[in-house]
Order: structure tokens, then C-alpha cells, then sequence
């Protein structure tokens, strides 16, 4: 009697363990449903679940960076899938100092990876330059003079919750983006080049227009020929239509 | 080096330069440091043939080599700690050597070719200070860039002014 009710008692927690799901498959009535939603949160809602940071640490942030990765706090289950080229990167976590000799390497990590990318500029040093802001010859004082950062995340080095903290932030961020908002993806003045100035001369100018008057030329003698042309063949034809009229005649 | 522990007398020949002294080689004792590792300083020009004295005297091991500026405007210092390695090793000998140098020509000759573990300290030492290690089979900056300019640990060093990278606000 006991035992059964013991083993009764058990196929009823399997039962409501289940339930949710077998439930919903079977009074569900329409089999074949439609979600209703906008292209833009799509593509939204796509995109922020699979966040692939850019494998890039270098110094001790990426240690806390590091046991991200780890099962104790497991970030796959944000989809975040660390990648090892820029190519298949969404998002760089800047984590550690970037100095002088790093600084071109950074940019062009950040410029090999595809549109839209994300930056997370982690740990004090890659926001001010951190304890090497005041005296050092070498850092880079905060990683945004090289490139543009979405999300700042202070602490040295920040503990693995506060990056996790951070990815909530900026799967926050990208489910807002629309695509009339596309300030983002052009790219402003934010790290160091240099400014080509191209200055038309004046002898170019009139060359060009002394071209525009040959082309007009070339174009209207043309237009012409092919205008006797037509006036031609409008002539054969009406006279063709002069001989049918007077056959029908 | 365990003598130095008895007498606190202002004794500053130690070991190895009473057997420096006995083959001649020129040297000038400068005491004994906080855990009386007996301090030697060497010139420049004297310091491979001693480097090799030392070599054959039995220390085997470089422990760590170093530089420093002395003062502002005053001389450079490369530092080497060298110990003696055997088998079942209890409190080996060690001793450091000093060799001072003009900031105007730093010319210092490489043991590279002596304890190969010189390699990397000596091109970081180049690169901090400046100081030209002879006959160092690749003596080019280490840490920074090569196009960097300067001698950043020297005292006299001015930080150059870059246009947006450095300037925090």
C-alpha cells in the first residue's frame, strides 16, 4: 500500500514535470501558428542572442574574462561563442591595458570585424588608462581614443557578474537599434586619420568644361543623323500607307 | 658569505674578491647587501675577462640582470646576480656585480655569450636605458616599438606630447 502510493507520488511529479509542454502541445488548436512582430526586432532579437565576442585579452581583465567561458559562470548560454578571428566577430571585449605598440593592432582587429560591431571597453585601464593614467609613456589613455565603445565597465579588473552585468546592457542596447538609426554604423572621427584634401584647380575645371562642350557636340551631331534617319523612315512608311490606302481604294 | 653574518665590523672584502685579488683581477669591493650577498664593482672594460673568471670560478647561474639610473645626469647601472648551481645546492654562494657607466656612451660588454640567459634581460635593458650591450648577437628593443624614440626609465626622459592617444580628460 505504502509503496504505492510512494510510486503513485512519483509518476505524479513526472506528470506535472511535463505538464507545461504536453499541455501546450496538445490544447493547442492551431498547430500551424503566426507570430506576430516587426523585421526589426527580428533581426533584433537574432542578433543580440548571438553575441560572438572576439577572443582578445591582454592582461589580467581577461583572467576574469576567462572564467566567463568556464562552467561556473557559463556565458554560452547568452549565446556568446568566443571567436577566434575578427571575421566572425559581433563584439570585442576590450579586456586589459592597451599600450602604444598594441594601439594599431587594436584598430585593425576592431576594423577587420563585420558591421554591426560592438565594443566593451572592460576594466579602468581601457576607459582612462586606469593606475598607468598619470605617469606612463606606454598606455593608451582609454581605449576610446582608438575606437568607439558601447558600453564602459569600470572595476580592476571587474568581476565575471559585472561582465555578464555588461552583456545584459548591450543585449539591452541592440534590441532598441532600428534601422533608420544608422548614426552607428558610420564611421566618424573617433581614432586618428588623416584628412586628405583634395583641392580642384582651376585649369582642371575649364579642361573639364572644354570636355562637356565636345561631348555636347559629338551628341547633338549625332542626335541629328539619327533624326534624318527617323524623318526617313517616317516618310517611306507614310507613302507606304499612301500605296495600301489607295489599294484599298 | 657566512662570516659576514659575525662581524658587524666595517669589513667590505668579501670571499670572492680576496680570490679576485689573489689572481689580480681588478675589482672594487662595495660591501655586502641586506642579506649578505657580497657587491662588487667592475668597469666596463675590465668586465668580460672577469664575466669569464667568474664563469670558471663556478657561478653557473645568471640570476637576474638589471639596470637603474643612478641620479639625474649621473651614471647608468647594470646589475647582475650570479649563483653558483650544483646538485643537493644549500644556500649557494651568490654575489652581485655593479658596473657603472657614462650616460654619454653606455657601452657595457654582453655575457650573452657566457650565460645565455642574458639575451632577453640585456635587450630590456637596452631598451629602458639605452645601454649598448657589445656584441649582443640581437640587441634591439624588446617592449616598446622599434620606432620609439628615447630612453624611457632614464631620469632625464620627457614623455612625448601624442596628440589624442595620451591626453586624458
Amino acid at each position: 500500500m505504502v509503496l504505492n502510493s510512494t510510486s503513485y507520488n512519483y509518476k505524479n511529479k513526472i506528470n506535472n514535470s511535463m505538464k507545461p509542454l504536453i499541455s501546450s502541445l496538445s490544447t493547442q488548436k492551431n498547430p500551424n501558428s503566426i507570430i506576430l512582430t516587426t523585421l526589426n526586432d527580428f533581426s533584433n532579437w537574432a542578433r543580440l542572442s548571438s553575441l560572438w565576442p572576439l577572443l582578445y585579452g591582454t592582461s589580467c581583465c581577461f583572467i576574469e574574462f576567462a572564467s566567463l567561458i568556464g562552467s561556473r559562470f557559463d556565458f554560452d548560454r547568452y549565446g556568446l561563442v568566443p571567436r577566434s578571428s575578427p571575421r566572425q566577430a559581433d563584439l570585442i571585449i576590450t579586456a586589459g591595458t592597451v599600450t602604444m605598440k598594441m594601439a594599431p593592432s587594436l584598430v585593425r582587429l576592431y576594423e577587420q570585424m563585420p558591421e554591426p560591431k560592438y565594443v566593451i571597453a572592460m576594466g579602468a585601464c581601457t576607459i582612462t588608462g586606469g593606475m598607468f593614467s598619470t605617469d606612463s609613456y606606454s598606455t593608451v589613455r582609454g581605449v576610446d581614443k582608438l575606437i568607439p565603445v558601447d558600453i564602459y565597465l569600470p572595476g580592476c579588473p571587474p568581476k565575471p557578474e559585472a561582465i555578464i552585468d555588461a552583456i545584459i546592457k548591450l543585449r539591452k542596447k541592440v534590441a532598441q537599434e532600428t534601422y533608420k538609426n544608422n548614426s552607428k554604423f558610420q564611421q566618424g572621427k573617433r581614432y586618428f586619420t588623416l584628412n586628405h584634401k583634395f583641392n580642384l584647380i582651376s585649369i582642371n575645371t575649364s579642361s573639364l568644361q572644354n570636355n562637356k562642350g565636345i561631348d555636347s557636340k559629338i551628341s547633338k551631331s549625332y542626335f541629328n543623323s539619327t533624326l534624318k534617319d527617323f524623318t526617313l523612315t517616317k516618310k517611306k512608311e507614310n507613302l507606304a500607307f499612301v500605296l495600301k490606302k489607295k489599294d484599298n481604294k | 658569505m657566512l662570516d659576514t653574518y659575525k662581524n658587524n665590523t666595517i669589513q667590505i672584502q668579501g670571499r670572492l674578491s680576496a680570490w679576485l685579488a689573489k689572481h689580480k683581477l681588478p675589482h672594487r669591493p662595495l660591501g655586502f647587501d641586506y642579506q649578505g650577498v657580497e657587491t662588487l664593482q667592475i668597469k666596463s672594460e675590465n668586465w668580460l675577462s672577469i664575466a669569464v673568471a667568474l664563469y670558471i670560478y663556478g657561478f653557473n647561474y645568471l640570476r637576474s640582470q638589471c639596470a637603474y639610473d643612478v641620479a639625474p645626469g649621473g651614471m647608468l647601472a647594470s646589475v647582475y646576480h650570479f649563483t653558483k648551481i650544483q646538485d643537493n645546492a644549500d644556500q649557494p654562494e651568490e654575489v652581485c656585480i655593479k658596473i657603472f657607466v657614462s650616460r654619454e656612451s653606455p657601452k657595457i660588454p654582453s655575457v650573452f655569450w657566457i650565460w645565455k640567459s642574458a639575451d632577453f634581460q640585456e635587450r630590456e635593458s637596452y631598451d629602458m636605458l639605452g645601454i649598448y650591450y657589445e656584441n649582443h648577437p640581437r640587441l634591439k628593443r624588446i617592449l616598446m616599438p622599434d620606432t620609439w624614440i628615447g630612453w624611457p626609465l632614464r631620469k632625464d626622459y620627457i614623455v612625448p606630447d601624442f596628440y589624442e592617444l595620451q591626453d586624458a580628460y
